[in-house]
């Protein structure tokens, strides 16, 4: 609770830019003897990326987790612009415009783009014809194909040419842009990336960082997980350091120097 | 250079066209093979019975795919087809109902039989390929019962035996030809020109025109045919219409997106919010209802329902293999009810040909295994392909 205080002193800045969109308090999730995250709290403003810095096993994805409601959280709780909200699965978070990428992606190498942006979600007609079952509407396949190029435009992802290419044939960046596009498709104001670059080459990572910069541009409040400091200082704001469990602090990114947060990495001070 | 064009074929293999064309080169070289050897083969009375004897392991075929595309499979459909056919016979014959009903309780039961052994596996996790298998000798004990101390029952109804000796006048069938072209075409061609409207890219042009040429032939040329020995089967049309019915629905309906999608990524479709028990359930109460439907037009083709015409055949391993030969991934996500068909047709024709040649029955099996364990490979090397990216 003391630490919280620290941070918040800490910023400055804080007054001229957007208000706490979301924040968690006191987050508590232990797994057996392990305290993953031990009275963890975390903000976020919209139009502002959040970089989540921390060691292996700091806790940085049980938190990402307990926040997309993927996995609940001992005590703790959530507000969204200052009102407490319940995030007990992962539908309440993506119904609160809570978006979650997981690293392994998820998508359906089978299915075209499109296709995996409306997963689940597909635009039909007759959608007021409610004696048809939903499944059995007809998918409206233009407007679905229309809305993908205007997503990944907007995201300015340009080497995906063509939105009836199958995920299969895609390369990792350029998967990567469709499960951020599939995130922010909805009213989500919230999207968490963990490791989004983790597996990428140098270009394809400049790709997907570009694209996270769009997302401010968006007003979007985006949390990146990353271990590469040099992505997390090139489009982060703020950056908050995980340690054993613990937020050990948050930085802006401008009045900081990379050695800082190593040494808050591996040292706690 | 190499990898652009290893890209395109990849890219061409997963267009509809595309996935046609081996099997359709399998079918060609196969026609041409016995045109040659036994040109009698090629007439239009041996299209005919050509077509008909491929009509029952088409039906079931067309069925399995649908949960071959989730990555299921189901070892029960020529049981279930058997015992649908039992109870149709078992109705009409013995106990005089009428026909149409006796055909329906048959579907009914059919869809029943899938339905269940699909709740078993969505909500036991039980592997399909056991609660199937299970089914499999389940349903055949349950065949034998009904069929009582005999083992078969004669089939004599006319309204039955018309499903499969009726043909359409000469006329109509070309009527319906036309109309399923012109339909075609239309299709196509407001296709084009709503995506040129909305600036989405369009295949090429001479692809178009290739695709409707190519479709009109094949249905001008059938439609020609058969009428030249006794006019378009009303089977046929009825295995047509449900294949179009269910081609639609895996294609262009949300339900078909989810059946594609828990065969390719079981955890993206739940965390999209896709009900995988319903799916499941939904999808082998369709086979069931599929293996009902092979069953009554083999009861009537056959003019009986006997225990080694369902259950103890080789009906079972010649649906599934249809369904692979015609390019559906045993490992899900990749197939199309329409090349079941193909591949139903590429069976009966080696079937036919190997027939006419005076060919053993053991011959005929291993060539069956052969060309089997072909399309295995290629399903296992394509997808080999894609998933490397
Ligand atoms: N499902 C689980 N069961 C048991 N322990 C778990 C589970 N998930 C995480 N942990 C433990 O919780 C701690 C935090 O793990 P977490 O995955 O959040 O770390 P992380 O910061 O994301 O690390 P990395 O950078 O390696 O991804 C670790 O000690 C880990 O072993
Ligand atoms: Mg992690």
């Amino acid at each position: 609770m003391k630490k919280n205080n620290i941070n918040l002193m800490k910023n400055p800045s804080s007054e001229q830019t957007n208000p706490i969109h979301f924040s968690a308090q006191g987050i508590v999730k232990k797994f057996g003897g392990i305290d993953a995250l031990n009275d963890v709290s975390f903000e976020l403003r919209r139009g502002e990326v959040m970089g989540l810095v921390g060691d292996n096993g700091a806790g940085k994805s049980t938190l990402m987790k307990a926040i997309s409601g993927a996995q609940l959280c001992d005590s703790g709780a959530f507000f969204i612009d200052g009102k407490e909200v319940k995030i007990d699965s992962p539908h309440d978070a993506s119904s609160k415009g809570i978006q979650i990428v997981y690293q392994d992606l998820a998508l359906c190498e089978n299915l075209d783009v499109t296709a995996n942006l409306f997963l689940g979600n597909e635009i039909r007609y007759l959608d007021n014809l409610k004696i048809i079952p939903r499944a059995l509407r007809p998918l409206n396949h233009l407007s679905m194909e229309e809305q993908t190029k205007e997503a990944l435009r907007k995201l300015k992802v340009k080497t995906i040419t063509s939105m009836r290419t199958k995920i299969g044939f895609l390369s990792g960046g350029q998967r990567q842009s469709i499960a951020i596009a599939r995130a922010i498709k909805s009213d989500s104001t919230i999207v968490l990336l963990d490791e989004p670059t983790a597996a990428l080459g140098v270009s394809q990572t400049k790709e997907v960082l570009e694209l996270v910069k769009s997302l401010r541009e968006t007003n979007h409040a985006v949390v990146l997980i990353s271990h590469n400091l040099n992505n997390i200082f090139e489009v982060c704001d703020r950056i908050t350091i995980m340690r054993q469990g613990e937020n050990i602090g948050v930085f802006d990114t401008i009045n900081t120097a990379p050695d800082q947060i190593v040494s808050y990495i591996t040292r706690g001070k | 250079m190499l990898k652009n064009m290893q890209e395109k074929i990849g890219y061409l293999r997963e267009t509809q066209l595309g996935s046609f064309i081996p099997v359709l080169l399998a079918l060609i070289a196969i026609w041409v093979y016995f045109g040659i050897v036994e040109p009698v083969f090629l007439s239009p009375r041996n299209f005919y019975f050509l077509f008909m004897q491929s009509a029952v392991v088409g039906t079931l075929a067309v069925g399995v795919t649908l949960v071959l595309l989730m990555g299921d499979i189901d070892l029960s459909i020529a049981t279930v087809a058997g015992v649908c056919a039992a109870i149709v016979a078992v109705l009409s014959t013995n106990m005089g109902v009428s026909a149409p009903i006796a055909c329906l309780v048959g579907l009914g039961a059919g869809a029943l039989l899938g339905g269940i052994m699909g709740t078993v596996i969505a909500y036991f996790r039980v592997p399909s390929f056991v609660v199937t298998l299970a089914g499999l000798l389940g349903f055949q004990g349950l065949m034998m019962k009904i069929l009582g101390i005999h083992g078969a029952i004669n089939v004599r109804d006319p309204f039955i035996r018309g499903l499969t000796t009726t043909t359409l006048p000469d006329s109509i069938g070309l009527i319906l030809a036309a109309i399923g072209i012109i339909i075609f075409g239309l299709t196509i061609w407001k296709s084009r020109r709503a995506r040129n409207a909305k600036n989405l890219d369009n295949e090429l042009l001479y692809l178009s025109i290739i695709k409707f040429v190519f479709f009109s032939t094949l249905v001008l040329t059938a439609t020609l045919i058969l009428n030249a020995y006794r006019g378009v089967p009303v089977t046929i049309i009825i295995l047509l219409s449900i294949t179009g019915f269910l081609g639609w629905l895996t294609t262009s309906t949300s339900y078909g997106r989810a059946i594609f999608a828990v065969g390719g990524n079981l955890e993206s479709a739940r965390r999209v919010g896709i009900s995988i028990e319903y799916m499941r359930i939904s999808a082998f109460a369709l086979v069931g209802f599929m293996a009902a439907v092979g069953g009554i037009i083999g009861a009537s083709r056959y003019a009986s329902v006997s225990f080694n015409a369902f259950a103890g055949g080789p009906l079972l391993l010649e649906a599934i293999g249809a369904a692979v030969i015609g390019g559906t991934s045993l490992f899900g996500g990749r197939g199309s009810v329409w090349n079941a068909i193909l591949g139903a047709l590429v069976i009966g024709s080696l079937g036919n040909g190997l027939d006419l040649a005076g060919a053993q029955a053991a011959d005929k099996l291993m060539f069956s295994g052969a060309i089997l364990l072909i399309a295995v490979t290629l399903d296992a090397l394509t997808r080999g392909g894609t998933s490397r990216k």
